[in-house]
């Protein structure tokens, strides 16, 4: 059996240690991280005890709306310049301004080893490769009259396997074998199966299995 | 090369004392992009730059002083100590974060009467000689102007994010 997690004792322990942190004004909402709380109310969610998770995750919500309201705030008085103008009238102490620099330095990533040259030159060899619009060019029409390639029968196919049957109509009855006796060309043979197979499918001709006849 | 790699050495390169990386206008000129689009590209190109390096401890910043785009080390992973161009040299500091309000309260520039009145403190004109030499100043006659090279050693935003909440408590 799958064993479930409650993790609501804990969720709502870390949720009243944010509020009595706000209460006495020891840290701003803006300083604390929210996010672990969604993430184990979302890793051991269950059936089980999705009924203790909602009132934690009402009241996690309810942190979440605050801390979006500090930073409303925030934003609105951080274009207030005068504010800045005055902390620094009021002079304070050169330690106080260190810790407020203290993490906000910046350690920048440079290489010098390539040159300006080298850039130029790949600037260069970007600015050589031509990307050319797409064209669309249309095909041109030619209008040829009398050959094509394609061949096209002189007839029918219909046509040709009537103008067969009528060829055989006076053989017949007789063995199947002696419609092709006169046939020598394998081809020839083969297109004339095809003509008797078309034949007996439309009914004009038909077919005794056991004694190998055809007739009408 | 490729774009990446040529946007790699673009925004890791010195250009000269004050600045660093390059503009946008600089990148879309080297790697030869052209049309409506560029903007879209060019914020493509950065996006996956970041997504790259990001492994390695660093990323992609924007210095607001002089529009360039650079590469800086993760704070996470960076030691502040040694990042702090002016450890030990709080005064220092202090009068540099003085100019940096003036400047903003005033439009880019300040004076020195201006910084004298403000800080209160003896030696201020040392301080701006060592502060211009070390290229974070630029000094004519009365007039002090920033050079852009704060923009890229110190997180401005983040600086006056926390001067925000300082100021609220």
């Amino acid at each position: 059996m799958i064993e479930f997690q409650d993790l609501t004792e804990e969720i709502n322990k870390l949720i009243e240690k944010i509020r009595k942190q706000i209460i006495s004004n020891n840290v701003s909402l803006l300083d604390l991280e929210l996010l672990p709380i969604f993430e184990k109310l979302e890793q051991s969610l269950s059936i089980y005890n999705i009924k203790n998770y909602s009132e934690s995750y009402k009241e996690a919500c309810e942190l979440l709306s605050q801390k979006f309201e500090e930073l409303k705030d925030l934003l609105s008085s951080i274009n207030n310049e005068k504010k800045f103008y005055e902390y620094i009238k009021s002079n304070p102490d050169d330690n106080e301004i260190s810790q407020l620099l203290k993490d906000c330095w910046n350690d920048s990533f440079i290489i010098n080893s390539i040159s300006s040259n080298f850039l130029d030159y790949i600037k260069e060899r970007f600015l050589n490769i031509q990307k050319s619009p797409i064209k669309i060019e249309h095909l041109e029409k030619s209008i040829k009259h009398g050959e094509f390639l394609l061949e096209i029968p002189k007839h029918g196919f219909t046509e040709k396997i009537m103008n067969y049957f009528e060829l055989i109509k006076k053989k017949l009855p007789c063995q199947f074998y002696e419609i092709f006796e006169e046939d020598i060309d394998q081809i020839k043979i083969f297109e004339h199966f095809v003509f008797i197979l078309h034949l007996l499918q439309l009914g004009k001709i038909k077919y005794q299995k056991e004694t190998e006849m055809l007739y009408i | 090369m490729n774009e990446i790699s040529i946007l790699m050495h673009l925004l890791s390169r010195r250009k000269n004392l004050y600045q660093i990386g390059a503009t946008k206008k600089e990148v879309l000129s080297y790697l030869n992009i052209k049309g409506r689009n560029k903007s879209i590209f060019f914020l493509d190109l950065i996006t996956n730059l970041s997504k790259y390096i990001e492994p390695l401890g660093i990323k992609i910043k924007f210095n607001p002083l002089d529009s360039h785009w650079f590469i800086s080390f993760d704070s996470s992973i960076s030691d502040l100590i040694l990042a702090n161009p002016f450890e030990g040299e709080p005064k220092l500091a202090g009068t540099l974060l003085c100019i940096l309000i003036c400047c903003l309260q005033h439009s880019g520039s300040t004076t020195i009467q201006e910084v004298k009145k403000l800080r209160k403190k003896k030696g201020i004109l040392g301080d701006l000689k060592e502060l211009g030499k070390r290229g974070y100043i630029f000094l004519e006659n009365d007039k002090i102007q920033l050079t852009p090279l704060i923009g890229y050693q110190l997180d401005i935003h983040k600086l006056f994010t926390k001067l925000a909440l300082k100021l609220k408590e």
